[in-house]
């Protein structure tokens, strides 16, 4: 957040040498900006970095000297260092401490992840490999909802996300048993009321969601992606007042409902036959005349709304496609020069129309009033 | 009042977790306690890369099972199936059957059905020598730091064999591994 202070510091000088922000009102307002400071600041996040660098240095250092040691010893080794852990966090709490003992939380949580990973070597356990994730998953869960841990949350969503993949990759099928934990996992972010939680939920959602198009129907079916995500956009834009009214996040799921569709456009298109494949005599064919038109409005559309709405976001994320559909395209016709120039004139004179069009737009608005 | 709240929190927490591997470790003793023991060769795929790092990759005859030993619908792909094994006169064990669900196999020292997974889509249909790797879940075994290379040498020049324990439900545990027939290495329950 302190690009946010270093900004408002710059502004708030200007505003008061113009006169509209008297002494006090800066100071109260930087005195605000400080008591507001978000409990995830520098510290923490390195306490819990090497709370977690610390559990792996001394799992491996016990997985490669305890060949000596009975199976009962090295147990009786895990769970002291699991039990450690939470007492450790419960001290930590003791003394108010809290973004420390959330560290020691997630120290927890790494050491059960990696006692399952040694019980099962000790017992040359193989079974099927993504259940021991899920297990994993479901005790960090579980210290989410208990201990009401932030970091467990973060640990929960990247585990569901590690084992739904794992799980996909080995059954080459659309793997549905991730939505449920992603649900119970997305209640547990809306009831800690944290909202990088719900962003983590999003995210996790969209890694799910891209490839599943691999997976449906004919295995390229890449356009119910698409679809989901032209519908989520559009129901983001549409019910934003409604949405806003409850936690103020129309503008993050329409940027990543905007992801969503694009990426399934942009695996039709290019990725799912091979960017760099095309038949010699024809590469522009009517298919991909037809996907490109379809993108570049969907982010046209997307910029529109954007720029609308003020959505930063979203905005930058709808060049940033732009820019690599784009050059997806010339990259995919290269050698046709005539064809490709065609349509960029064409793309060229329809966005140069939107651009006059988004002006007019501007110009109309009436100023905001101010009172001088 | 804060802290007693936190101190059960983070108690039924390391509890819980605690149940969970207690609850492997038990589950895995009782298989190697009270399983069925049954012998199966290694097949040294290629004996100068059977050893990794600190585990090794082991192979079985049975591991490859013929398509047309499959009774009823094909499973989904890493969904758990079953396999019968019978013994053979010369003591080896043969793959004799396939099926989705957990046969139920009449009471014979001849017979057992292993839990196993197939890691690739089944093949729709195919010539009838078509055959489908399985796993057991006894195809890795880990060694000790060092040990590696001496069971590696032992794999080239001697025979070797996994003592395996099989519950009613067809789980497999490997117990020990056997050199010429010789018990070598013998797993501790505990």
């Amino acid at each position: 957040m302190s690009w946010y202070r270093h900004r408002i510091e710059r502004d708030l000088a200007r505003w008061q040498t113009a006169g509209w922000v008297s002494e006090a009102g800066a100071s109260a307002i930087r005195a605000d900006l400080v008591s507001r400071r978000s409990p995830f600041g520098v510290a923490p996040i390195f306490a819990m970095l090497g709370a977690i660098l610390f559990g792996c240095a001394v799992m491996s250092f016990v997985a490669a000297h305890w060949t000596g040691m009975s199976k009962l010893a090295r147990l009786a080794l895990l769970l002291a260092g699991l039990w450690g852990c939470y007492a450790a966090a419960f001290g930590l709490f003791r003394r108010q401490l809290n973004a420390f003992a959330h560290a020691a939380v997630l120290g927890g949580i790494a050491v059960f992840g990696a006692s399952i990973m040694l019980i099962a070597q000790m017992y040359h356990m193989e079974g099927n490999p993504p259940d021991a994730v899920l297990t994993w998953a479901l005790g960090a869960l579980l210290a989410t909802v208990l201990v009401r841990s932030p970091a467990a949350l973060a640990a929960t969503f990247v585990l569901a996300v590690v084992w739904s993949s794992y799980e996909r990759t080995l059954a080459g099928a659309a793997h549905w048993e991730f939505l449920p934990l992603w649900g119970a996992t997305m209640v547990a972010a809306a009831w800690l009321g944290w909202r990088p939680g719900l962003h983590l939920a999003a995210i996790s959602l969209v890694i799910w969601l891209v490839p599943l198009g691999f997976f449906l129907l004919d295995h390229h079916a890449h356009w119910i992606v698409a679809a989901i995500g032209a519908f989520a956009a559009l129901g983001a834009a549409v019910a934003a007042p409604a949405i806003d009214r409850r936690i103020a996040g129309s503008a993050a799921l329409f940027a990543y409902a905007v992801i969503v569709a694009f990426a399934g456009l942009y695996l039709l298109a290019f990725v799912d036959e091979g960017l760099f494949y095309r038949a010699p005599d024809a590469p522009w064919t009517p298919q991909l005349a037809l996907l490109a038109i379809l993108t570049l409005a969907l982010l046209l559309a997307a910029m529109l709304w954007a720029l609308m709405s003020g959505n930063r976001g979203a905005l930058w994320l709808a060049y940033g496609g732009f820019a690599l559909e784009v050059l997806s395209l010339y990259v995919k016709t290269f050698g046709t020069l005539l064809d490709t120039s065609l349509f960029f004139l064409l793309a060229a004179l329809v966005v140069s129309a939107l651009a006059w069009a988004a002006y007019r737009l501007h110009r109309r608005a009436p100023p905001v009033e101010v009172n001088a | 009042m804060i802290d007693a709240r936190i101190l059960l929190s983070l108690a039924i927490v390391a509890l819980a977790q605690t149940t969970v591997l207690g609850w492997m470790v038990i589950d895995r003793v009782r298989l190697l306690a009270t399983g069925r023991e049954i012998t199966l060769p290694v097949v040294p795929v290629d004996p100068r890369d059977l050893f990794r790092g600190e585990y090794a990759r082991l192979a079985y005859d049975v591991g490859s099972v013929p398509l047309w030993l499959l009774e009823g619908p094909r499973p989904r792909a890493n969904a758990p199936f079953y396999v019968v094994l019978k013994k053979m006169p010369d003591g080896s064990w043969q793959a004799v059957k396939m099926t989705s669900e957990l046969p139920q196999e009449p009471a014979s020292p001849d017979r057992i059905a292993l839990k196993a997974r197939s890691s690739y889509a089944w093949p729709q249909d195919g010539p009838r020598e078509t055959t489908v790797r399985v796993r057991y879940g006894i195809e890795s075994y880990f060694v000790p730091e060092g040990q590696g290379r001496k069971l590696e040498a032992l794999a080239r020049e001697r025979k070797l064999a996994t003592l395996i324990a099989v519950d009613g439900k067809g789980n497999a545990a490997i117990k020990g591994i056997l050199v010429d027939g010789v018990l070598q290495y013998e797993e501790p329950l505990f």
